[in-house]
């Protein structure tokens, strides 16, 4: 048996009135003090090369996507939100993809993909805002997936250090 | 405008006054005794009773009817159904009983009836009709002054009646409750 | 210039001060309670978000108005308007200021109109918005909205005692039920001749009373959001809910602007008789919107107090305070 002690209180506590002013002035006292609410479309949200974002495709120096479509990335989603359609290049890498789309309602920014490319084509980017009118404006093609090395570069390097560490 | 006022306000009284009986919901009842509460303080404000027309709605409209929709809504009394009428009601159930309050209804409204018909010989007499009293509120010491000290018998009869008033409908809702077998749900 | 014409704009005035009032009150209650949370508050609707009310009348309008099942659609509708006119028509017996001279046009005193009973006329219509509550309450077919109508307007006649009882003690000081004598029998220059000071108990009391009359924080049981929703006006929507609201924050104005009167000498100004009546009218609104922020300080500080506390605090600590200061008032008045 738990026997709880109640404190006795003083005549001030009881008359309520003191105490209620005490936590008056306390709310008063932080109506003047710095705001902590960030304003967010004005002020971003930090992110770092750690921020797993949306996932992108990395675009060689020559413009074209470092992606073979060998669709492990495919695979490896776990929320089927991968569709890649391959075709033959006369590159040196001899495939790419056709098609390469992403449902953005579907995917869940887990990062499996990046995790499972073999060919560093496919990152999670910083970006994180995600808005649309209609459903088909949310399956990214190529398009809008493409991102050139210089931007995903952070991110390759961070992906690189935590691979080294297997 | 005076007279328009007055035509308007007596006769949302009147209409008000009969929906109280004929209302199938008492919460109806309640709302149009309230209104025709309301359109008796406009003929008293009407009538240069500015302090009557004040006490009238603080009194039976902020006070009173509050407690009657209280009641009414703690009683929990469905509006009556059909069925009811057919001879289940228990108003209408017991004839002696109908027959009783039938008598004393028309006593009533006959005393009030002949009450009306005094007045409004009164009423004929070209007395400061609804025009307001120039001095307004001055007749408020004087009312005071009556209340506390001449007629304050009748007006501590008066509060005594309405407490066993109360006393009495408690005992009468307890009473009912008390006959009705415990887990039925009364309509 | 026409009587008439001169009441018309007096009335206009008021109105649209009140209910403009009332819309800037709701922005000041999010902007208060943001800032004593570390927040910004509305900051998006024009600068400093001051359009906000605008946007939220907007929004109301434009939602769907609902009538739940079972409920019984005229008295439905009724109660929001039971709720917000009695509480919008006692303003029209507040002094706030003296004689007004505008434009060379002798407007009278900024009032819409010194009854003699004016503190009656307050109390018997202001005591009329229970029935928006306890109506709207019961007509939802709700058990949340009826728990809440019934606890709300328990609390508001309960309060309404005390709260009548201490506008006697103000009412026998001056002998006089007009608003603008008990603010004229304060405005004597001198500070120490506000009613405060010689009835600090009472004012105390009505301040208090004040905030269970108007259903707030820490009274606030018609809402009660952690056990009834939200109250009597769970099953409300779109203007219907607009108008409770509009209904609650005109209750809290004119019971500030009351507070002042009664108690702070109303539009006096300390040290100076015969002000004109701009600085009177600034006075006025400086002693009523510190009441006003009092609402909305008192509410984002304390919690809510439990039913049976309230219903103690009510009947077993107010009444007897206020009839005993009544009665001691009303003793050194005889004995003076």
């Amino acid at each position: 048996m738990v026997i709880v002690k109640r404190k006795t209180l003083t005549l001030a506590e009881r008359l309520y009135l003191p105490e209620i002013l005490r936590g008056m002035s306390i709310t008063f006292g932080k109506m003047f003090k710095p705001k902590i609410t960030r304003q967010y479309p004005e002020e971003p949200l930090p992110t770092n090369e750690v921020t797993r974002g949306q996932p992108r495709l990395r675009a060689l120096v020559d413009g074209n996507l470092a992606c073979v479509s060998c669709g492990l990335c495919e695979a490896a989603c776990p929320a089927y939100a991968i569709t890649i359609d391959g075709q033959e290049t006369d590159r040196f890498i001899e495939r790419e993809p056709e098609k390469f789309e992403i449902d953005m309602l579907r995917c869940i920014l887990c990062g499996f993909c990046e995790e499972a490319c073999p060919k560093e084509a496919i990152f999670m980017s910083t970006e994180l805002e995600l808005a649309g009118f209609t459903r088909a404006s949310f399956k990214y093609g190529i398009d809008k997936l493409k991102r050139s090395t210089e931007e995903l570069a952070p991110r390759m390097e961070y992906i690189k250090r935590i691979n080294q560490r297997w | 405008m005076v007279d328009l006022l007055f035509y308007v306000a007596a006769l949302v009284a009147v209409l008000t006054a009969v929906g109280v009986v004929l209302a199938r919901n008492p919460v109806i009842s309640v709302v149009s005794l309230l209104t025709c509460f309301g359109s008796l303080a406009v003929i008293y404000l009407l009538a240069g009773f500015q302090f009557l027309a004040a006490i009238q709605i603080l009194v039976y409209g902020g006070a009173i009817m509050v407690l009657f929709l209280f009641v009414v809504m703690l009683l929990n009394l469905g509006g009556l159904s059909p069925e009811d009428e057919d001879g289940d009601d228990p108003l209408f159930h017991d004839r002696r009983r109908s027959a009783g309050g039938l008598a004393v209804a028309v006593a009533l409204g006959s005393a009030s009836l002949i009450g009306i018909l005094r007045g409004a010989r009164h009423l004929a007499e070209p007395a400061n009709g609804y025009a307001l009293p120039d001095e307004g509120f001055d007749a408020l010491p004087a009312l005071a002054e009556a209340m506390f000290t001449r007629y304050s018998l009748p007006f501590e009869a008066a509060s005594v009646l309405l407490l066993a008033t109360t006393v009495g409908v408690m005992v009468l809702a307890k009473r009912q409750r008390a006959v009705t077998p415990a887990g039925e749900k009364r309509p | 210039m026409n009587p008439f014409l001169i009441i018309l704009i007096k009335t206009s005035v008021i109105y649209g001060g009140l209910i403009g009032a009332a819309a800037l009150m709701t922005l000041a209650e999010r902007k208060f309670s943001a800032w004593m949370q570390l927040r910004h508050g509305p900051n998006r609707v024009g600068p400093w978000g001051l359009l906000q009310p605008l946007a939220d009348g907007i929004k109301f309008i434009f939602k769907e108005e609902l009538c739940p099942d079972g409920a019984n659609p005229w008295i439905f509708r009724l109660a929001p308007i039971l709720s917000a006119v009695p509480a919008m028509l006692t303003v029209a017996v507040i002094p706030f200021a003296g004689n007004v001279t505008l434009f060379g046009v002798d407007f009278g005193n900024l009032s819409i109109t010194d009854l003699d009973i004016g503190v009656l006329f307050l109390v018997a219509i202001g005591g009329l918005s229970v029935y928006g509550v306890i109506l709207g309450g019961w007509a939802s077919n709700s058990k949340y909205s009826l728990l809440g109508g019934l606890r709300a307007s328990a609390q508001m006649i309960s309060y309404e005692l005390s709260l009548i009882l201490i506008i006697l003690c103000v009412v026998a000081m001056t002998g006089s039920l007009d608003l603008r004598a008990i603010t004229e029998a304060q405005n004597t220059g001198n500070p120490l001749s506000w009613n405060v000071f010689s009835q600090p108990l009472a004012f105390l009391i009505f301040v208090i009373a004040t905030f269970a009359e108007t259903n707030r924080h820490p009274f606030d049981f018609a809402e009660c959001e952690p056990e009834l929703v939200a109250g009597f006006h769970t099953e409300y929507s779109s203007m219907k809910f607009a108008l409770f609201f509009l209904g609650e924050y005109c209750a809290m104005i004119v019971m500030a602007c009351l507070t002042a009167t009664l108690f702070l000498g109303g539009y006096s100004v300390p040290f100076w008789e015969d002000a004109p009546w701009f600085i009177q009218l600034g006075t006025f609104f400086a002693k009523a919107g510190f009441f006003a922020f009092l609402f909305i300080w008192v509410r984002w500080t304390l919690p809510r107090f439990r039913f049976d506390q309230l219903m103690h605090l009510g009947w077993k600590v107010f009444l007897p305070l206020a009839l005993a200061n009544l009665l001691v008032t009303g003793a050194v008045i005889s004995l003076a």
